[in-house]
């Protein structure tokens, strides 16, 4: 055998043209559906390009977007979404507000390790025994929304100002309502989970070892990746975001109370889709969910300025979301890039 | 029914009929510790308790059967609810609720098209939709709740000619048998299967695959309707709300029941039983005195421990896949 | 002789490239008719065109003499056309009876389903490949790879066709289930089917087939009769140039000192008491039907599946892992057999892949030199590591799949099947790099059924049958027919001893 017989080898006749527009369309094409929504915002309303009005947006958005940052981990690992988020919010909310008395420092971390705790849980089960991540997550949903409705459903608890702990609980209840110069806090909190999220998912070996998880778990295993640990870390993830997300939202809201976190596993979960994470696994990158983040907040904004009643809003949701995720798993699957 | 397990007839009998198990245990330690459980009246409240869930359950073990997942039905529902309590002051029972269900089927057929024809995810789909109909159910209503001044279907439907079988329980239990008689014993029936078993298969043995997805999603939005608009009528009232728990509850009950996620496995009447057993653990840790946070709570530990159990023995059995019998033998002889 | 089977001029265009180009290909009735060709050569394509995957193939095709449109499936099917799919086409969840006959259920009336039928139908339908003691109503999940590929060709068999397709039937039986097959295939032909027969195996195609069809790059080359043509001639006829010596005997480069021993390894009801040892620089050949437990055990080395008992020494001294993260950093490196489930994410690129087992080895900068290098060594084409790996041929994956391992710069590979199913010019490549690896210095260790390969290839070999270790064959004696044999538990190379046990 003469290697320089091989250079005769025929060439691989079938090729696939890279279209390189819709190669950036596919990842961060969200930003493009942005763009029209802040082109258009101004011709709705004078209002929308008022500092308030932007504030508003990112107000509304600004904790789902920690959470969604979260949760995409969870959904690029290939494992669909973490829908124990809400209990994961409320339980770190209670518990941070339960323990006011120690101290705001002590009693926010123990609020975050509360979270974390459900985090390993999740993790453990999902990336040990394989459990469907749907499921799991919904039973541990159950069982912590039930946990919380029995122990605390009686006497909500609330930060008491006026209390033995009053600096403890005034400086949480003013974590939700804190500027850092003319910025709110919460509004740094976001940007920093997209840039951090984004670092770890696209620097880290972590997050290129996800990236191979969420590929394919079988061919990671088979290639000395340690499977069930990096899935673990997604859910911790998920669970930590969760946690941040929670504690701001019992801060607004002054209220520790199970049903705090309704709703944000599936908005979280949209604007995760909604951002170009693939459902299916490997695929997107967390400043594509700020993207769809915003999108939802500046929906909702604009449907508001125009003056759409709050039934319509749902239903215009609800089609902009199909539209948008079905656009770009059809550009995807124009770029040969998707398989599911 | 048209399945049997390989080896281990005891292990597999336990496995295959684990809801039955289930279900009669709950009965039992309930019947021993709950105060007035045991008793005619009871039962029947039990019983008309389950049809709702159940009723939705038919679609939605269809959608889990082709592998497919139905976040929609609890709008469904509600609108199913809101729809044949509406339009009943202007047609009457039965066109109102000929109204609900296709229109429940028509929100289906629309999941269904988008799944098969657009190829969109059912998780995103049936999201999208969830929150469109639930818009819809609001914009018509107002947001409100309706009433109806008919009161006299909602009295029959619960009346007790037959005991323990009021009409509204033997209705369901009826289209409950029929759907798992034409999943069991029909070809058609069979086709959700192969479809959820393997899409390949099922589109290289000829079946109409796209037709099939339409028409399960079209079924789970017509039975998620029918479900809603029979628990109206009972209730002689429409809750904008009404589906809004039932989503997650049926989820846990078809999956307690048997169903895989991954397509191909499920029963329409093991999804009933899942929802009887819930039922009963509901009705009996109430008449415990236990609220409603230990139902959610013992509900949501039957689920996990059902899940755990479920992938546990899928991890032992992979980590024996390919053992020799022999070379075990040969392996205890030594030591 | 009848033709059942008559294409004319078929071209089948994929976005920019013809994958098959106007092809005449026909089928006699009661003839295997082999069909040869590289990855990538457009057999799959052309096979695929047979059995109604495309609606827009353009030529004409001829059933019995009549014109035919296979736009699906079921048109194919309806026209007596069946394909045995390389990738089983069956539904794991569901019963054998029902995958034998999904698609046309037996029923009583037009609705209702007859059980008592389906049982009997699919009883005798796994009779005729041998599995009459399997209970059909078994979901397909419970029984093996190899079981399920006998189902497989069962399914194709019951449509009663009148020309069946097979794609690689063979590759993932054990040699009596191979002999077995050949023997269904011939009450085939007795029966008047055509069968069209696709193999990268020129010793299988050589005893089965009666002609013989070649093609290169989506055109035909040649049909033969298998008589008229030398396996020399294929193959030549396939790569578009003479081969030469395959197997080059190389000059041994294997050093004195022993890089990996392993003593009495064992893991319950899989291998028990493997003895063997490996020197720096040698290539030492694994040789064993399938079940033999060569795969387990290689699993096992790595750290995939845990070791019951046993001790595992590299370079003199006793290592002891439970991950194969741990294995991997001792140097020991796994190419495991199953390329498109465990080797090859198919949806990451070309770069992605070859990096993914050494993700804490190099930096990104230094991961792109290294994959350049190495997409350069194994010529893998086309050289761009952002493209998909999906939409590489099967022959350039698998050289993407040994460049994983070659990146993970191992002391010890090992290679499990390494060149199944892969085209004629990229097992060369394969085996050249293997060998340069031995040369330089790297243990490796080849499990293969290819016999061929592992008598060209290895240094010594050892046999492996019903999970023991029973013998030992140097590289002088090493020749095909030893190998079978020895396979088999039998020949002069078997420790009878030990077989006893």
């Amino acid at each position: 055998m003469q290697s320089a017989n091989l250079d005769e080898l025929k060439k691989d006749s079938r090729s696939l043209e890279l279209n390189t527009l819709s190669l950036w369309i596919s990842k961060l094409g969200i930003f493009i559906v942005v763009g029209i929504f802040l082109i258009v915002g101004p011709l709705v309303s004078a209002k929308f390009y008022t500092l308030a009005n932007l504030t508003t947006i990112l107000q509304t958005v600004a904790i789902l977007g920690i959470v969604a940052v979260g949760v995409a981990f969870v959904t690029y690992s290939g494992h669909y979404a973490d829908l124990s988020v809400p209990s994961v919010m409320a339980f770190a909310g209670i518990i941070t507000v339960a323990t006011l008395h120690y101290g705001i420092a002590i009693s926010l971390l123990l609020g975050i390790l509360a979270g974390l705790s459900i985090g390993i849980i999740n993790g453990f089960v999902v990336g040990v025994y394989k459990a469907n991540p749907i499921i799991w997550t919904l039973a541990v949903e159950y069982v912590l929304n039930g946990l919380m409705r029995w122990i605390w459903g009686a006497n909500q608890i609330y930060p008491d100002l006026h209390g033995n702990n009053g600096r403890a609980a005034s400086s949480f209840v003013n974590l939700a309502r804190q500027y850092v110069g003319p910025i709110p806090l919460v509004f740094i909190l976001l940007f920093c989970a997209v840039i951090i999220g984004q670092l770890i998912l696209s620097k880290t070996r972590f997050g290129r070892r996800l990236k191979v998880v969420g590929s394919s778990a079988e061919v990671a295993k088979f290639s000395g990746i340690n499977v069930p640990l990096t899935i673990g870390i997604a859910f911790l993830i998920s669970a930590f975001a969760a946690s941040i997300g929670g504690i701001f939202l019992t801060s607004l809201v002054k209220l520790g109370v199970y049903s705090n976190g309704t709703g944000y596993d599936f908005n979280a979960v949209t604007a995760v889709v909604v951002g170009g994470v693939s459902l299916a696994g490997g695929r997107g990158n967390i400043v594509g969910v700020l993207g769809g983040t915003l999108l939802l907040g500046i929906l909702v904004n604009v449907l508001n300025l125009i003056g759409v009643s709050q039934l319509y809003q749902t239903i215009v949701e609800g089609v902009i979301f199909i539209i948008v995720v079905g656009v770009n798993q059809k550009s995807l699957r124009k770029l040969g890039r998707d398989d599911a | 029914m048209l399945k049997t397990g390989r080896n281990g007839k005891i292990s597999s009998m336990v496995n295959r009929y684990r809801i039955v198990w289930l279900c009669i245990i709950t009965f039992l330690v309930m019947s021993i510790f709950a105060p007035h459980f045991f008793n005619l009246y009871n039962f029947t409240t039990i019983l008309e308790t389950m049809c709702l869930n159940a009723v939705v359950a038919i679609g939605f073990t269809i959608v889990i059967i082709m592998g497919k997942l139905d976040l929609s039905i609890g709008s469904n529902l509600t609108l199913g609810a809101m729809f044949v309590i509406g339009f009943e002051p202007h047609f009457g029972w039965t066109i109102s609720l000929l109204i609900a269900v296709i229109s429940g089927g028509i929100v289906g057929l629309v999941n269904g098209l988008l799944v098969a024809k657009a190829k969109i995810d059912s998780f995103i789909v049936t999201l999208g939709t969830m929150t469109i109909v639930q818009g819809i159910v609001y914009l018509y209503a107002n947001g409100g709740a309706l009433y109806t001044k008919d009161t006299g279907l909602g009295g029959w439907l619960q009346q007790s000619f037959i005991p323990l079988f009021p009409p509204i329980v033997l209705i369901s239990v009826i289209i409950i048998l029929v759907f798992e008689g034409i999943l069991t014993f029909t070809r058609y029936g069979r086709g959700f299967y192969i479809l959820g078993g393997n899409k390949e298969t099922a589109w290289l043995a000829g079946l109409k695959t796209d037709q099939y997805l339409i028409q399960g999603f079209t079924i789970s939005g017509m039975t998620a309707a029918l479900a809603g608009a029979l628990f109206a009528i009972t209730l002689n009232s429409a809750l904008p709300d009404l589906g809004v728990s039932s989503t997650m509850q049926v989820i846990a009950a078809t999956i307690i029941g048997g169903a895989s996620m991954a397509g191909g496995e499920g029963s329409v009447v093991k999804s009933m039983v899942a929802v009887l057993t819930l039922v009963i653990l509901y009705n009996g840790l109430t008449l415990l005195g236990a609220g409603n946070s230990i139902q959610i709570l013992f509900s949501g530990l039957i689920l996990a421990v059902v899940v755990l159990q479920e992938s546990f023995s899928l991890y032992q059995r992979n980590k024996l896949r390919g053992q020799r019998v022999e070379l075990l033998k040969e392996f205890s002889l030594k030591r | 002789m009848k033709t059942v089977l008559e294409m004319k001029q078929v071209s089948k265009k994929f976005p920019g490239t013809y994958a098959v180009k106007t092809i005449d290909f026909d089928v006699f009735a009661g003839e295997v008719h082999a069909l040869l060709g590289e990855n990538g050569a457009g057999k799959s394509t052309l096979m695929k065109v047979i059995a109604g995957y495309f609606n827009d193939y353009t030529g004409e095709i001829l059933v019995n003499g009549k014109t035919v449109q296979l736009h699906s499936p079921a048109m194919a099917k309806a026209n007596g056309i069946q394909m045995i799919y390389q990738e089983l086409s069956l539904a794991k969840p569901i019963s054998i009876a029902e995958n034998l006959l999904a698609g046309r259920l037996p029923t009583k009336g037009t609705w209702l389903l007859d059980r008592k039928t389906l049982i009997h139908e699919s009883k005798k339908l796994l009779g005729r490949v041998g599995l009459g003691h399997i209970d059909p109503l078994v979901a397909v999940e419970e029984i093996s790879q190899s079981e399920a590929e006998l189902v497989e060709i069962a399914k194709a068999l019951g449509n009663n066709p009148s020309i069946l397709v097979m794609d690689e039937p063979t590759s993932a039986l054990s040699k009596e289930e191979v002999d077995r097959l050949f023997g269904i295939i011939n009450v085939l032909k007795k029966q008047g089917i055509g069968i069209v027969y696709i193999s990268h195996h020129l010793p299988e195609i050589s005893k089965i087939a009666d002609r013989v069809t070649v093609m290169r790059d989506g055109e035909k080359v040649a049909t033969k009769d298998i008589t008229d043509v030398t396996t020399e001639a294929l193959v030549e006829m396939m790569i578009g140039r003479a081969a030469g010596e395959m197997y080059r005997k190389r000059s041994s480069s294997i050093k004195e000192d022993v890089k990996l021993e392993v003593k009495k390894l064992s893991r319950r009801g899989f291998f028990h008491n493997i003895d063997f040892h490996v020197r720096r620089g040698e290539i030492l050949g694994i040789c064993g039907l399938s079940g033999a437990g060569r795969s387990e055990l290689a699993r096992s080395l790595v750290g995939i599946d845990p070791i019951d008992g046993g001790e595992i020494h590299l370079d003199g001294t006793e290592i002891q892992f439970r991950s194969m993260n741990r294995a991997l950093a001792y140097g020991l490196a796994y190419l495991s057999e199953s390329r498109k489930e465990q080797g090859l994410a198919l949806r990451l690129s070309v770069g992605e892949n070859i990096l993914s087992a050494s993700i804490s080895r190099y930096s990104p900068k230094d991961g792109k030199e290294i994959v350049k290098k190495l997409i350069k060594d194994l010529q893998v084409n086309p050289a761009e590591d952002h493209r998909m790996i999906a939409t590489l041929s099967g022959g350039n994956q698998q050289k993407v799949l040994l460049a994983k391992w070659m990146a993970t710069e191992p002391k010890v590979l090992i290679l499990d099947e390494p060149t199944r199913g892969v085209d004629i010019g990229s097992k060369m490549v394969i085996h050249q790099a293997v060998m340069e690896m031995a040369n330089r210095g790297y243990s490796v260790i080849l499990i293969t059924s290819d016999l061929p390969e592992l008598a060209g290839l290895s240094d010594r070999v050892i046999i492996m049958r019903n999970g023991h270790f029973i013998g030992e064959i140097d590289r002088v004696d090493c020749t095909e027919e030893e190998l079978l044999l020895a396979a088999n538990g039998k020949g002069e190379y078997v420790n009878a001893i030990r077989e006893s046990r």
